[in-house]
């Protein structure tokens, strides 16, 4: 398999006053090469804690991994130890934020903050990494490279400072990028400059990258294939194409109506009714069942399966036949 | 009474002070800078732009949390630059704010049935208490909040049933015109739209006119009635909503238009990628403010300011090409 | 109108799960914090003291008993007694009445005032803020004690004249606090959606600004009253406070100390007492600081 990145049935919670709540249930997916996966929800679906749970980074919270595998070149990544994962992490799998003020140090110059991780991972002296550096600026389009080398972050603008982490990002050539919610923050004429950066970037390095968006449209834009993930599941998986022209799950249905689209009117908006459930409290049977508008009895007891159909995965009882006949015996 | 104009604004201009250093040149920035535009009696007039364009800081001017610097403000023909801020509280009343943070536009210490009656006990302090709960509950009901939540406390709602709750708070007083500033960015798309609709039958409902700020071109079309497109504090173009979506006359506008992902994938429209930063409201490029980054910049732009021109019948665009 | 969807059950559940009230919340992190909830059980058993002393206490504090002067510790008298024979436990269980009086209504009228002009300060900013903090600046220059006694030197020594020198101190430092968190709770949308609804500031001040500063003022007030009960203990030692003769905590050290190589524990248990009471007191606004407040930890 040439995956570079196969995810099974990963699990983690959250430590609460509850006791630990699991937040990500048992996910499993994978992206290949020179391939963008888009995990798309709406907040609190365990996205981004599915993302940080790759790249081994929630110390910072209350998070823990139970349970799955993160498999990444014949290598189980939740069971290297961590001396060894700070050498995949930069250099193997690299990261951008959705703020990335968060992310670059504020008190450090931007050539700085560039180049140690070059001399770190590619065994760089100190002035071919600052050389290095500044290609790695001017091919993720900023002008004037050597002088940004010597700024700090708060000197930049918001697109600029999302140019800088996509270009540590990908200084040492990571054959995956993990970009979580990388435009939400920015200005839409400036994210349409980001994301076709990124595509770019993509095409020439022939790297994987997993998009963690809650934006529909930037998935159409970039992705090749999508998963649909609801209350820590995934629900839905397929291509950007079958998804949008044939998407199975009520939640995913519900979704796309629910974005206004230019051109199509003032009609009224399709809207899901009420709110996605918290962790501490999550429903028995289909987690989407109080609030979808096919539900069924069973619904509410029985949690369907992820089912994959010609390329097309979905968790509903919709579409799972055999349990509906055993239901009307 | 069709036509009957709500609000009218003149070359409007706001410009914050930057610096307070004693003996440096006093930098301003320019957040508003000569704006007009008018809004009809029930009618949604839809202000964009990109962070920084001065939206905000316009519609903040209109109800006068900002106070302009120069320029006319309009309200039923009254010009409201120049009150004082006692006189004030008589005009707040009909005209309401909702905001965007709804996280943080409600009082953390007060109960839901306390916000919401807080504009009445400003303004009709001498009404009943069983009147007053009367109307919070009929509004809380309109608003889709039952009326068992009236004792809790803004922290134990999600954020589309805190942005309700905002709602509601505007429509207490029976206001003739919302200022809404970005009342969905902060929602997930599933609420957007509960909320997006939710303000549409308020509308047809109470006959409310809007003004709606919003960053989000999609959202702003699907409300709107006409709209205004603004770039670093000046209008750039006001057009009836069809006229903006099929035919935008500005470059800026047509950018901004084009740079909006699309959920279709078939729809690969071509994306006009504009280059370069949005510039400094401190320091605003000469003549057309869009001119560093516009693809159809000439050499008149740099030097003249271009002003708003009629094209059609309600469009009107401030661009020398035209 | 039928078309708004009322948000569904499945959020009220969520809701009603979460109905937790302020101090539910408050309680279970106030809990996690044992120093500071001891802390509190040990001021809430002052407290009582403070209420029901007088009437529980074995011996009369003010009578002497020339036959058992200055008694070291027995099971007859815990604390043993003066150098007039006088039961020094049930002295002290007096004095706290005397002592946390004086110094909780000291610092409860410096936090008034303070308040006040924190409030007016950082609201209306400007020339007022300018002067008001001015003045505190100057007040802060003088070492609290020092003022104090100042202040007690023009007014005459006297509980009444501790107060008010107590709570003048601490005016300044009331002010400051408060005006810093009215500064951060101005800017906040909140105070904007309300004046956009037409509220007066004398409304916002009260209603929507004033409750956010609330839990830095229990905070401090806590920390304060440690401070004044040594500031007032102090006074009363130095003879300008309660009268030489009344069980006051700083005035029983100060009479003392005659004897202090003879017999230590007429020292000893004043000292003990106000030290833990002070701690007391510190400890729990440390912990209160923790829960309430917890951005302004150093």
């Amino acid at each position: 398999m040439n995956h570079i990145l196969q995810v099974n049935n990963l699990q983690t919670a959250f430590k609460t006053d509850k006791g630990m709540q699991t937040v990500v249930h048992g996910i499993s997916f994978h992206v290949d090469k020179g391939e963008i996966v888009g995990i798309v929800g709406e907040s609190g679906c365990g996205k981004s804690v599915t993302s940080l749970s790759i790249m081994r980074l929630l110390h910072d919270t209350p998070g823990k991994i139970t349970g799955g595998q993160v498999i990444y070149n014949d290598h189980d990544l939740l069971r290297l130890p961590e001396s060894s994962m700070k050498g995949y992490r930069g250099k193997e799998l690299a990261m951008i934020f959705q703020e990335p003020m968060t992310s670059l140090n504020p008190v450090l110059k931007i050539g700085k903050q560039l180049r140690e991780p070059i001399q770190l991972h590619l065994k760089m002296s100190k002035a071919d990494a600052a050389e290095h550096a500044v290609k790695v600026l001017e091919s993720v389009g900023i002008p004037r490279a050597k002088d940004i080398m010597e700024e700090y972050p708060h000197q930049l603008s918001g697109g600029m400072r999302q140019r800088v982490m996509i270009a540590m990002a990908i200084s040492c050539k990571p054959s995956l990028l993990i970009a979580d919610e990388p435009t939400t923050a920015l200005d839409v004429t400036i994210q349409a400059q980001i994301l076709s950066l990124m595509k770019e970037i993509q095409k020439e390095n022939d790297m994987g990258i997993l998009m963690i968006t809650h934006d529909l449209g930037v998935v159409a834009e970039v992705c090749n294939r999508v998963i649909v993930m609801y209350a820590g599941r995934v629900v839905e998986e397929t291509t950007v194409e079958l998804l949008f022209e044939n998407p199975k799950h009520p939640y995913t249905k519900g979704l796309i109506a629910s974005v206004p689209k230019i051109g199509s009117g003032s009609k009224r908006l399709h809207s899901i009714p009420g709110t996605v459930p918290s962790p501490t409290n999550m429903p028995t049977g289909c987690k989407f069942a109080p609030r979808c508008k096919d539900v069924m009895d069973f619904c509410h007891t029985e949690e369907p399966g992820l089912i994959e159909e010609d390329g097309h995965s979905c968790r509903c009882w919709l579409y799972q036949d055999q349990r509906q006949g055993a239901m009307t015996e | 009474m069709k036509d009957e104009v709500l609000i009218d604004i003149k070359d409007v201009k706001k410009h914050f002070p930057l610096s307070k250093k004693w003996f440096a040149e006093k930098k301003y920035v320019k957040a508003v800078d000569g704006v007009s535009f008018s809004i009809k009696k029930g009618e949604t007039f839809g202000l964009v732009g990109e962070s920084g364009c001065g939206k905000s800081t316009t519609g903040r001017l209109i109800n006068g949390l900002i106070k302009a610097d120069s320029g006319e403000i309009k309200f039923k023909g009254k010009n409201l630059a120049n009150i004082s801020e006692k006189d004030w509280k008589k005009y707040r009343k009909p005209m309401q704010m909702v905001f965007q943070d709804p996280y943080a536009s409600l009082s953390p210490r007060l109960k839901v049935k306390d916000i919401l009656s807080e504009p009445l006990k400003i303004h009709y302090p001498k009404m009943p208490n069983d009147e007053k709960k009367k109307l919070v509950t009929e509004l809380m009901d309109k608003c889709g909040i039952s009326e068992f939540h009236l004792e809790k406390y803004p922290h134990e709602f999600s954020g589309g049933q805190r942005q309700r709750i905002g709602i509601a708070r505007s429509l207490i007083l029976r206001p003739e015109l919302i200022i809404a500033d970005e009342p969905v960015s902060a929602l997930d798309v599933s609420i957007q739209s509960q909320i997006l609709n939710l303000m549409k039958d308020l509308q047809e409902e109470f006959g409310l006119t809007y003004l709606f700020i919003s960053h989000d071109l999609s959202v702003v079309e699907h409300i709107s009635d006409r709209v205004g497109v603004m770039y670093l504090g000046n209008l750039v173009e006001i057009a009836r909503k069809r006229q903006i979506f099929e035919d935008p006359k500005h470059p800026y506008t047509q950018a901004l238009l084009s740079s909006i992902p699309q959920p279709d994938p078939k729809k690969k429209r071509e994306t006009i990628v504009l280059t370069g930063e949005i510039p400094s409201a401190a320091n605003p490029p000469s003549g057309c403010k869009f001119h560093t980054r516009c693809p159809a910049a000439m050499e008149i732009c740099r030097k003249i300011v271009p002003e708003l021109k009629q094209l059609g019948r309600e469009q009107y665009t401030a661009c020398h090409l035209y | 109108m039928s078309n708004i969807q009322p948000e569904v059950v499945t959020t009220d559940r969520i809701v009603n799960e979460r109905k937790e009230t302020h101090f539910h919340q408050f309680w279970k992190e106030f809990r996690k914090k044992k120093p500071a909830l001891i802390s509190l059980f040990f001021i809430l058993f002052l407290i009582l003291i403070m209420i029901i002393g007088p009437s529980v206490v074995p011996y009369d504090p003010a009578k002497p008993d020339y036959n058992r002067v200055l008694e070291s510790p027995t099971l007859e008298h815990f604390f043993g007694t003066d150098e007039f024979g006088r039961d020094i436990l049930s002295r002290l269980a007096v004095g706290a009445r005397l002592t946390l009086s004086v110094s909780i209504s000291a610092v409860l009228l410096g936090a008034v005032f303070g308040t006040i002009l924190g409030l007016v300060s950082g609201f209306f900013g400007k020339l007022l803020d300018r002067s008001i903090m001015r003045v505190c600046d100057v007040l802060f220059a003088f070492p609290d004690l020092i003022l104090a006694i100042g202040i007690v030197a023009i007014l005459g020594p006297g509980l009444r004249n501790v107060i008010i020198a107590v709570s003048f101190f601490s005016i300044p430092s009331f002010a400051r606090i408060v005006r810093s968190a009215t500064l951060e709770t101005k800017e906040m949308l909140f105070v904007e959606a309300t004046r956009s609804i037409g509220a007066s500031n004398r409304r916002i001040i009260w209603k929507h600004i004033f409750p956010e500063t609330v839990p830095t003022i229990i905070v401090y007030f806590t920390m304060k009253v440690g401070t004044a009960i040594l500031a007032a203990a102090s006074l009363s030692f130095l003879g300008l406070g309660a009268e030489p003769s009344s069980p006051d905590w700083g005035a029983m050290l100060s009479k003392s100390r005659d004897y202090i190589d003879s017999s230590f524990h007429l020292v000893f248990f004043p000292g003990l007492i106000i030290f833990l009471t002070v701690l007391a007191f510190n400890l729990l606004g440390d912990g209160l600081r923790d829960v309430l407040d917890p951005k302004t930890k150093d």
